[in-house]
């Protein structure tokens, strides 16, 4: 029956066009993926140009994917092999445990946990951190700090009931945010905190709008506009140093990418962050031109 | 009266339909003998072909019992009976994505035929029927209403059943082809002498056809007879249905052409 | 045009993105024609049926997409992974226009050619494989044109919940506000759309009965 065998032709061309599909494999390509912020992208892009400077391989960028669950999705389908990731937001976001203030310890245990646990359950791992946290940043003015020698969150409380606080409306409304914050600290301001646009939070607090503001502990403006971030040495804030988040399948297959990433570990501090975010951000330099030059004075490539 | 033929091949014992609150047939008795084409002749609505259809089983009896050649029909399996029986109708439903060959060759060919058989078989049909062998490659919507149900015959007597059930087959054609087909069935059956229970409400095809008559009217037997008999026959019905069709019916009683 | 250039450059990445794409329209066009084409079946047989199961296909498909997604993303296995949910949504949203259209081809075969085959003495499934599909191949075929065409289309929203395909080049080049990316994803996508449209329309001419 000619429509029977028709009907066979078009059955298994369908199922041809499928093939192709199923396999993902990439033979000798890195894809690496990163999120669709200024300073995810920047790490994506260090992590590509280092794997392309160190190794034979091809890079692929999957850059400005959505947020972590499109990344984690993205790498558990095998559809990016490598991007960078938070500790503590691979502990809260993805995890799901909770790192409730003051409780969330040590960046090397919190680090260790997501590790063992990615490891354990998706079939990924982490290659040592990149060496800035970037967590939540209780910024004053530069000259503020250096004036009255302040330098961590329990030296400034004494000062906060000369102060005025601005903050975002998230970061008040978190119970992991402002209250958290003022109880661990003991802190209390002249009026109840002024809440903003976090856009506008460094520009009231250069004009003296407010005394204190909370941001990115890595955010580019700290810098350009003088501002200084007291430590938390409490440990109230849960540690979101930023790694390089790789399947375990494509360590297996290409472990010189795990060498070349292990010379990104500790390389960038807190203000060096700071610096390629601001350049990128408020200089609008292209990305590719800062990571080089940034892993040129480094050593890292030539 | 004849004398009582070898048993008959189609019985009907007692058997009543009733469906959707609507009694169609009841307390229907009639022996088909073999060889004989028993026409069931009736308006619309007497029951006639609801009858035919309880022959190959796409109806069950509400009550009662149809024997075909000495077997209850409700036994054994239903699909072997149907491909022992030869089945025509006023739509023919030949497959239109098949050719004629494909659709005369069909039951042999799922009864496990060799192929040249079938090939054989179905040339020799299409000449039984009339055709031209080379209609075998055409599709039906090719052909014309007569040529289809010549295709429609030829499929019913592929298998080479000895009962055939015709439901009103000539009923769509012209009158024209229509005399042409009935007066090719006789000679056709005077050369099988198949057991035909032919459907119809048109008097004179009954008269011509058949061997015998059965009246039908709402959904009884009313009564059966020769076809002169029944033009003679003092029955209030048969009288009432020889009347509604005029005159000239002696020469069709007879086996004459129109 | 910039576009062209753009996506010559980075064709390795639309190659992937487009296969990816076919690989949930592929799978869920699939299973929806596994499910649906013997549900459509089974309701054209026993009428009694037709109305629940059209009516259940037809709220399915009333539930906005992105809802949909959203709904199964907590569910446990499902949500895990996200091109398994977005193969299964895409799957129950090809569902109405399979199973609508084999119901329709099936019964729209000639009831005198459905009886003349029961009458001469053919299975119910001889009934159904020689004679009822075949008769019907063209409805059913247009009907799974709509639920491939549907499925492309929808396909694009899946990559907002990180199941991939041609979509994901349009919420990134969203993000990084770049018209180039945004076309290097919408326009391989209809392209598809339209491919498909034209390449099952085709094979429904030459699979109808005349």
């Amino acid at each position: 029956m000619t429509i029977r065998r028709k009907l066979w032709i078009s059955v298994l061309a369908a199922l041809a066009l499928l093939l192709p599909a199923c396999s993902s494999a990439h033979s000798d390509r890195i894809v690496v993926g990163s999120k669709n912020f200024t300073e995810s992208f920047i790490l994506g892009e260090l992590i590509a140009q280092e794997i392309e400077a160190r190794t034979h391989l091809q890079v692929e960028r999957r850059f400005y994917l959505a947020g972590s669950y499109i990344c984690q999705q993205a790498i558990l389908a095998g559809r990016i092999d490598v991007y960078p990731e938070y500790t503590g937001t691979a502990l809260t976001a993805i995890l799901k445990e909770s790192a409730s203030g003051g409780k969330s310890g040590d960046k090397q245990e919190v680090y260790r946990r997501v590790k063992s646990e990615y490891e354990r359950r998706f079939g990924l791992t982490l290659t040592p951190a990149f060496g800035f946290n970037d967590t939540f940043a209780m910024e004053i003015r530069g000259e503020d700090a250096r004036r009255s020698n302040i330098k961590t969150l329990s030296q400034a409380a004494a000062f906060a009931r000369q102060w005025r606080a601005g903050f975002g409306y998230e970061f008040m409304e978190r119970p992991d945010g402002y209250r958290g914050l003022a109880a661990t600290y003991g802190l209390r301001f002249a009026e109840q905190p002024r809440i903003m646009d976090l856009g506008l939070l460094a520009r009231a607090l250069k004009d003296h709008q407010i005394d204190l503001a909370a941001g990115n502990a890595t955010d580019g403006l700290i810098p350009a506009l003088d501002l200084f971030v007291l430590e938390d040495d409490r440990h109230y804030f849960p540690p979101y140093e930023a790694v390089p988040v790789i399947r375990q399948q494509t360590v297996q297959r290409h472990p010189e990418v795990v060498q070349a990433l292990a010379g990104l570990a500790g390389k960038i501090s807190d203000e060096e962050m700071q610096r390629l975010n601001y350049a990128v951000d408020g200089q609008h330099r292209d990305v590719k031109e800062v990571v080089h030059e940034f892993l040129s004075s480094k050593g890292l490539v030539q | 009266m004849q004398p009582e033929a070898a048993s008959p091949v189609i019985e009907f014992w007692d058997v009543s339909y009733r469906v959707a609150g609507t009694q169609v047939l009841s307390g229907f008795n009639l022996k088909v003998r073999s060889g004989e084409t028993l026409v069931l002749l009736g308006r619309s609505g007497s029951g006639k072909t609801t009858s035919l259809k309880l022959v190959n089983r796409l109806l069950t009896p509400t009550s009662g019992e149809i024997r075909v050649k000495g077997v209850s029909n409700a036994e054994g399996d239903v699909i072997r009976l149907r491909r022992s029986i030869g089945y025509v109708i006023q739509d023919v439903g030949l497959f239109p994505h098949f050719t004629v060959e494909k659709n005369i060759g069909l039951v042999p060919k799922i009864e496990g035929w060799p192929e040249d058989r079938v090939r054989a078989r179905v040339l020799e049909l299409l000449q039984m029927v009339g055709l031209a062998p080379d209609l075998a490659s055409r599709k039906p919507h090719e052909l014309s209403g007569g040529q289809r149900q010549r295709v429609g015959v030829a499929r019913a007597l592929a298998a080479d059943p000895e009962i055939l059930l015709m439901d009103e087959p000539f009923g769509a054609l012209d009158p024209l082809t229509r005399d042409e087909l009935q007066r090719e069935f006789l000679l056709l059956q005077q050369r099988l002498h198949k057991t035909v229970l032919f459907v119809t409400h048109d008097l004179r095809e009954a008269l011509r056809l058949g061997s015998r008559i059965a009246l039908m009217e709402a959904g009884r037997l009313v009564t059966v007879a020769e076809p002169r008999e029944f033009l003679r026959s003092t029955d209030p019905s048969a009288s009432a249905y020889v009347r509604a069709f005029g005159d000239g019916l002696e020469s069709a009683a007879n086996r004459g052409t129109s | 045009m910039n576009v062209f250039r753009f996506m010559w450059q980075n064709h390795g990445q639309v190659l992937e993105l487009t296969l990816e794409h076919l690989r949930l329209v592929g799978f869920s066009a699939l299973f929806a024609m596994l499910i649906g084409i013997p549900l459509g079946i089974a309701i054209a047989h026993r009428p009694r049926f037709n109305k629940p199961v059209l009516a259940s296909a037809n709220i399915i498909q009333t539930i906005p997409s992105l809802a949909l997604f959203g709904f199964l993303l907590p569910v446990p296995w499902l949500g895990e992974r996200a091109d398994r949910l977005a193969i299964l949504a895409l799957t129950l949203y090809a569902l109405l226009p399979i199973i609508r259209n084999t119901y329709t081809g099936i019964r729209g075969v000639d009831p005198a050619v459905v009886e003349a085959g029961r009458g001469m003495g053919l299975t119910e499934s001889q009934l159904l494989f020689l004679v009822e599909l075949p008769l019907a191949l063209s409805v059913i075929l247009s009907g799974v044109r709509v639920a491939v065409v549907i499925s492309v289309g929808l396909a694009t929203i899946a990559a907002a919940i990180g199941a991939g395909g041609l979509g994901e080049f349009i919420f990134r080049g969203l993000s990084m506000v770049d018209d180039r990316v945004i076309l290097a994803g919408a326009i391989p996508a209809a392209l598809l759309a339209l491919l498909a449209d034209f390449g099952v329309g085709w094979l429904e001419r030459r699979l109808q009965p005349r």
